[in-house]
């Protein structure tokens, strides 16, 4: 080599040492403390980071996101309900202190609790509770569609009524999705939720839809004020970005853990990693209005060919469990029901005995590639005793079209019922009327409907496990599994409580994160 | 040269012509209908009949196609119902993050293309030419996402020096704007190599080196600006492509910018926001062209008179 080349090499040696100093010297000052955007670190300070799985697109609980889990969360940080959900699926009382029916539970008379302020100081009044529940009518986002020609109006300053035009025992349960803002709100009003005033324990101290929310203590909060100082919540939509983020530090709550994760973060001394037992089901409906599909001893045998516990054991060890019931434990109105035990060889004899056609392919249609594997494993079982099945995942929207059209055979979804009552699950799906798989059995329908239209929680939970049993015999679906939901968050975080909504409430966190 | 930025201009009004009908098109080609994902499962066909009726899109697809145009020529690019307001101020209140990754990373990649193609064309054939080929090779071999997940587990979670993933600092912009660098940096080598290997043949460049001129002053001095034109041509092209595809990039480092909008707005059938996005990076590129252009005019004479003429 020659003297230039040389000194070309010594040059391009040192600029790629350059380059490299400088990314270096930009990467020592950085913190990646949890808590912390700005990299000063959240030691201490009582800051919280979180990072769901889900975008928080808009902070109107009465709006098209009225229903999406980011504006969920964000509603119960900031707004107040009537009524909420205990961690074990019991109503308690948020706004209200009581709340009864009338005789025929066509009208709920709720009590409010007195001295509620807004986080702008303004008394919170019946009149508020009617002005917002008429502006989620008038908005017929996906939650007014719980409250068909209901209306609400003011005993008294302290007491609202809610009228129904059926009898109707599931709505205080309905009514955990509905949340309180100051009256004269008009629909249309986008810049309220710049910097909303609400009731919750948080106020809003920074908002960027679809990135990140950052909360502080609502010091004119009804309840115990937060003693965190400051909460933030980050859209990371990858998973495994997610789960980094949470093992540097850099957030200090994540859930909706994939099993196959847990592993790696179970190892992490720093880390607690729980389940927790959630509203969620794995349902698998057949289309009982197509011919191949249509006679209950055919769907039956097909739900016992499948072996739904191995396949549980091994893809979902820690957050799976043999579903007993259409809706799961923590849900009013579960009863559980007889296991449909692994029979291959009597599922043939079944299937051939109804004279089913095992030259056709059923669809199988989903719409979330992280089911993939549990459907191609359903698949295959039927493929054992000789029957087709074709998983189809299809986009959302594409999804949801095609399930209201009944366009398919078997129907998955992960199931949830976040008014941990059963008439929003069984009451809204099962009924002919519904039309959401086919199945139509007036008796069936009228169960749900004296369940649905009974105050009495005994009854309703007897009248309830009745339509379970035909839905359950008649395998109107299958219902293979129960969801728990994962969570893992910095073992130093002191009072935080896993939700089984999925919606974890940072306001009992007494201690911030790393 | 007036009348070049007349006529690309003209075409830039035919190519937005272009992108609005043909994503207005796509969208509704599309399986899916907005109104049911919106409302969810829980819907009855009543709301989604009314829902439809609110969107415009029980109407004829012409009528649409229609009001559609003239609301983009008024710039009202529609009101996104999912999100509650209109679209494009949506679109807008994510492009500065896309723009700021992309425009990072352009810089990294021209400065460290330039230099070493100007280091590997000055000596084809010599030992930093084999280096750089090797590396541009590698570069471009690797695929983004792959750079991206590598960059996290060595720098964010083994060695703990950058952040993992969001924004507020700068050292959050060092992994997303140096993986989107990766394989343009090989591309600006590669064409900035090739570029002043030729003209290190120049006759004039002999003569250059007759009159006593150094190494690094031929190589400044009449290599670099001549390699330039492919380069900012290219750099033309390429910030468009990086635009559109820092999709991915965004995702893995949960980056605010457009990806992640744009990603939910497809799966939700948000047609007001997909065509807010596909609008603002078709104008985008179509700007960046135009500067593309106009700085190869002003750096090759040639392309002057050619305008001119």
């Amino acid at each position: 080599m020659n003297d230039s080349s040389e000194r070309r090499t010594g040059r391009f040696t040192g600029l790629a040492a350059a380059l490299a100093g400088v990314a270096v010297l930009a990467a020592c000052s950085t913190t990646t403390s949890g808590g912390d955007t700005e990299g000063a670190g959240g030691g201490g300070t009582g800051e919280l980071t979180a990072a769901g799985t889900y975008p928080i697109e808009s902070l109107d609980p009465h709006g098209a996101q009225g229903a999406s889990t980011g504006t969920q969360f964000a509603g119960q940080a900031l707004f107040s309900r009537l009524v909420k959900p205990a961690p074990d699926g019991t109503l308690t009382g948020d706004l209200a202190e009581s709340w009864e029916p009338n005789a025929d539970v066509t009208a709920w008379t709720f009590t409010l609790r007195d001295g509620v302020t807004f986080s702008d100081g303004s008394p919170l009044t019946a009149e508020d509770v009617v002005a917002s529940f008429d502006r989620m009518m008038e908005l017929n986002g996906p939650n007014a569609g719980n409250f068909p020609e209901a209306t609400m109006t003011a005993a008294s300053d302290t007491e609202v009524v809610l009228t129904t035009p059926a009898p109707d025992a599931s709505i205080p349960g309905k009514l955990v999705l509905f949340y309180v803002l100051p009256s004269g709100i008009a629909a249309d009003d986008t810049a309220f939720f710049n910097d909303p005033v609400g009731s919750g324990p948080f106020t809003v101290d920074g908002f960027t839809p679809g990135e990140t929310l950052e909360l502080a203590p609502n010091p004119d909060y009804f309840g115990d004020t937060p003693a965190t100082d400051r909460v933030v919540v980050r859209n990371i939509p990858e998973l495994s970005a997610r789960l980094t983020a949470l093992r540097t530090g850099e957030v200090d709550v994540v859930w909706g853990i994939p099993d196959d994760q847990l592993g790696v973060l179970e190892g992490d001394d720093g880390l607690t990693v729980e389940t927790v037992p959630s509203t969620a089901e794995f349902t698998m409906w057949f289309n009982s209005s197509v011919p191949a599909l249509e006679d209950a001893a055919v769907r039956r045998a097909l739900w016992q060919a499948v072996d739904f516990a191995t396949i549980i054991e091994q893809l979902y060890p820690e957050t799976g469990e043999p579903a007993t019931a259409p809706v799961t434990p923590v849900v009013l109105g579960h009863a559980p029901q007889e296991p449909v035990a692994f029979d291959p060889e009597a599922a043939r004899a079944a299937l051939e005995d109804a004279g089913f056609d095992f030259s056709q392919t059923l669809r199988l249609q989903f719409a979330n590639a992280e089911f993939r594997p549990f459907l191609q494993a359903v698949a295959s079982d039927l493929e054992e005793i000789g029957v087709r099945v074709e998983p189809l995942e299809k986009e959302q929207a594409v999804f949801t079209e095609d399930l209201l059209a009944l366009n398919w055979d078997i129907n998955f979804q992960q199931l949830a019922t976040p008014t941990f009552d059963a008439a929003s699950n069984l009451g809204r799906l099962y009924t002919c009327d519904a039309a959401r798989t086919g199945y139509c059995n007036p008796e069936l329908d009228d169960l749900l409907a004296r369940a649905g239209g009974s105050a009495d929680e005994a009854e309703r939970t007897d009248l309830y496990g009745q339509a379970s049993e035909i839905i359950w015999n008649d395998a109107v679906g299958m219902y293979p599994m129960t969801v728990s939901i994962a969570y893992a968050w910095n073992a130093d975080l002191e009072g935080f409580t896993p939700d089984p909504s999925g919606l974890p409430d940072f306001s009992t966190v007494t201690d911030g994160g790393s | 040269m007036i009348r070049m930025v007349v006529k690309r201009l003209l075409i830039g009004v035919f190519v937005m012509w272009g992108a609005a009908s043909l994503i207005f098109l796509i969208v509704r080609a599309a399986p899916g209908d907005p109104a049911s994902v919106l409302l969810g499962p829980d819907a009855d066909r009543e709301q989604i009949r009314q829902l439809h009726a609110t969107l415009g899109l029980d109407r004829p697809l012409h009528e649409q196609y229609v009001t559609y145009l003239g609301d983009v020529l008024r710039l009202d690019f529609g009101e996104s119902h999912r999100l509650g307001r209109p679209a494009m101020d949506a679109v807008l209140e994510r492009f500065p993050a896309t723009l700021e990754l992309t425009l990072t990373a352009t810089t990294v990649a021209v400065v460290a293309g330039l230099l070493l193609g100007l280091l590997a064309g000055a000596r084809p054939g010599g030992r930093t030419d084999r280096v750089v080929s090797a590396v541009t090779i590698a570069l471009q071999s690797f695929p983004t996402f792959w750079v991206g997940i590598m960059g996290v587990l060595l720098f964010a979670l083994t060695l703990r020096l950058l952040p993992s993933s969001g924004v507020g600092t700068p050292q959050h912009m060092v992994l997303p704007a140096l993986t989107m660098a990766l394989p343009f940096i090989a591309i600006v080598a590669r064409l900035a190599r090739s570029s002043v290997t030729e003209t290190m043949r120049e006759p004039y460049v002999v003569t250059a080196r007759s009159k006593g001129l150094t190494e690094p002053q031929i190589l400044l001095g009449h290599a670099l600006r001549n390699s330039l034109v492919p380069v900012v041509t290219i750099v033309g092209l390429q910030m468009g492509a990086l635009l559109g595809g820092a999709v991915i990039v965004e995702n893995v480092f949960a980056w605010p910018g457009l990806g992640s909008l744009v990603v939910d707005a497809v799966a939700n059938r948000d047609y007001a926001v997909v065509q807010g996005v596909t609008l603002l990076i078709a104008g985008a590129v179509t700007v960046l062209n135009l500067v593309a252009d106009l700085l190869c005019a002003q750096l090759d004479p040639r392309i002057r008179m050619e305008a001119a003429a």
